[in-house]
C-alpha cells in the first residue's frame, strides 16, 4: 500500500505537533512495507505539488489539527482548490485537538464524513485522540508518551488501510472525564497549570499577564 | 451593536439585510471584507503565550475583533465550499481565539478556555450556496458553545428577513 498523506496544520512544520504526530504515526506504519509521501498545507510553495500528489493518488490520509470545531482555514482554502475523485479513491483522517476529551472533536469528526464525500473518496474513518498540546512546548523525551501511542495507530492502519478497528476507536480515549478526574483535573488548571502556561509565556518572552485585556478601553 | 461582516464579494446581501433590520440598522456596525486584507489563523498561539489578547498576523482583522468584543451580535456572512463555509468565512472564527485565554477551566462536564472578557457576542450565519445546513447549524452550536455565548441560527442568502428577525 502506498500512502498521499497531507499535514493539514497550517502551523510551520518545526513546530508542528500534527508533524510529530505524523512521524511515530509513519514509522508504525511502514513496518509491514507499506510506503508514503508526505507534504505540509502550511507551505503554499507545495500547493501544486500537493495537488498533483492528490490526482494521482487514491490512498490519502489528511492530518490536522481542530481548528474552532472543524477544520483550519488554510486546509480548507487548499482542498476547495481541489477537483473531486470519481474513481476509487479513499480519504482517512487524524484528527488532533487539545482538550482532551473525546467529545470536543466530535463536531470535527462529523465534517470529515461529509469532506471525503465532497471530494469523492469512500470515508475510511478518522483517528480521533485530544490532549496533544503540550507537544510543542516539550523536549522530545517528553512528548514521546504523548506521541508514541501513535505508532500502534500506525501499525494498524497499515494493515487495515483505515480506522474502523475497535482499537482505532479505543485511542480516543473518554468522551468526557468521571466527575472525581474534572475535580482532580480542575484543581490542577487552578494550580500547576497555571504556573505551567505562565512559565512558558515568560519563556516567550511575554511582559503582560496572560489574562490581558488589549482592546478594553 | 450587532456586528456584521461579510466575507463575500456581494455587498447587495448587506444592503438587503440593512433594509429588513429597517431602525435596528442604526445599530449595526457592518465590515465589507471584500477589499480588506484577512489572512488565516496561524497556530502561533501567540495570542494566549506571547501577546495576550493580541493577534501576531498584522492585518485588517484587528477591526473585526476589536469590534466584536463590543458586539452583542456577530453575523457572519459568507460563502459555502465542500459542504461547509468557505475558507474566508472560516478564518473570521479561526482568528477569533485572542478572546480565550490560555488557562483553562470545566464549564459542566467539558474543558473550556476561560473566557478573555466578560462578555461574549451571540453569533448568527448567513451563508450563499449550497452547504449541509444541518452540519453548519451543528458546528455553529458547538462553536458558540466554546466561547460562552449561544447560536443565534443558520440561514440561506433567501432567508434574510428571518435571519434579520434575530437581529
Amino acid at each position: 500500500m502506498h500512502v498521499m498523506i497531507i499535514n493539514g496544520s497550517p502551523r510551520v512544520k518545526q513546530y508542528s505537533n500534527t508533524d510529530k504526530i505524523l512521524a511515530e504515526f509513519t514509522q508504525g506504519m511502514t513496518e509491514n512495507g507499506t510506503t508514503f509521501e508526505q507534504y505540509e498545507v502550511s507551505d503554499r510553495s507545495q500547493w501544486d505539488a500537493i495537488r498533483a500528489a492528490y490526482d494521482k493518488n487514491d490512498n490519502i490520509l489528511i492530518a490536522l489539527p481542530l481548528y474552532v470545531e472543524c477544520i483550519p482555514g488554510l486546509l480548507l482554502e487548499f482542498l476547495e482548490t481541489l477537483t473531486p475523485k470519481s474513481g476509487d479513491a479513499r480519504m482517512s483522517f487524524i484528527l488532533q485537538s487539545g482538550f482532551a476529551e473525546g467529545v470536543q472533536l466530535r463536531c470535527g469528526e462529523a465534517y470529515l464524513k461529509i469532506l471525503a464525500d465532497r471530494l469523492g473518496c469512500e470515508y475510511m474513518g478518522t483517528l480521533v485522540k485530544g490532549d496533544n498540546f503540550s507537544i510543542r512546548f516539550t523536549t522530545e523525551q517528553q512528548h514521546k508518551r504523548v506521541t508514541e501511542p501513535y505508532r500502534e495507530m500506525g501499525r494498524v492502519f497499515g494493515r487495515d488501510g483505515s480506522f474502523n478497528a475497535g482499537e482505532c476507536r479505543k485511542f480516543t480515549g473518554p468522551e468526557i472525564f468521571p466527575a472525581h478526574i474534572r475535580l482532580l483535573v480542575g484543581l490542577i488548571f487552578m494550580t500547576v497549570a497555571h504556573k505551567g502556561f505562565d512559565k512558558i509565556a515568560e519563556g516567550l518572552g511575554c511582559t503582560k499577564p496572560l489574562n490581558y485585556r488589549p482592546y478594553e478601553s | 451593536m450587532i456586528l456584521i461582516v461579510n466575507t463575500t464579494s456581494d455587498t447587495g446581501i448587506t444592503e438587503e439585510l440593512k433594509l429588513n433590520l429597517g431602525e435596528r440598522a442604526r445599530d449595526a456596525q457592518v465590515i465589507e471584507c471584500r477589499d480588506l486584507k484577512i489572512g488565516n489563523c496561524i497556530g502561533c498561539n501567540y495570542c494566549w503565550l506571547k501577546t495576550p489578547g493580541e493577534c501576531t498576523v498584522k492585518d485588517d482583522y484587528e477591526t473585526i475583533l476589536k469590534n466584536f468584543i463590543k458586539a452583542d451580535q456577530l453575523w457572519v456572512i459568507t460563502d459555502t465550499a465542500l459542504g461547509f463555509m468557505d475558507h474566508k468565512g472560516k478564518n473570521i472564527f479561526d482568528r477569533i481565539l485572542p478572546v480565550c485565554t490560555m488557562y483553562l477551566k470545566f464549564v459542566g462536564k467539558q474543558m473550556r478556555h476561560v473566557p478573555r472578557y466578560d462578555h461574549s457576542a451571540d453569533i448568527g450565519l448567513i451563508v450563499t450556496g449550497e452547504a449541509d445546513m444541518d452540519y453548519l447549524n451543528r458546528w455553529n452550536e458547538r462553536a458558540t458553545l466554546n466561547i460562552g455565548s449561544k447560536s443565534l441560527g443558520v440561514y440561506g442568502k433567501d432567508e434574510l428577513k428571518e435571519a434579520a428577525s434575530c437581529m
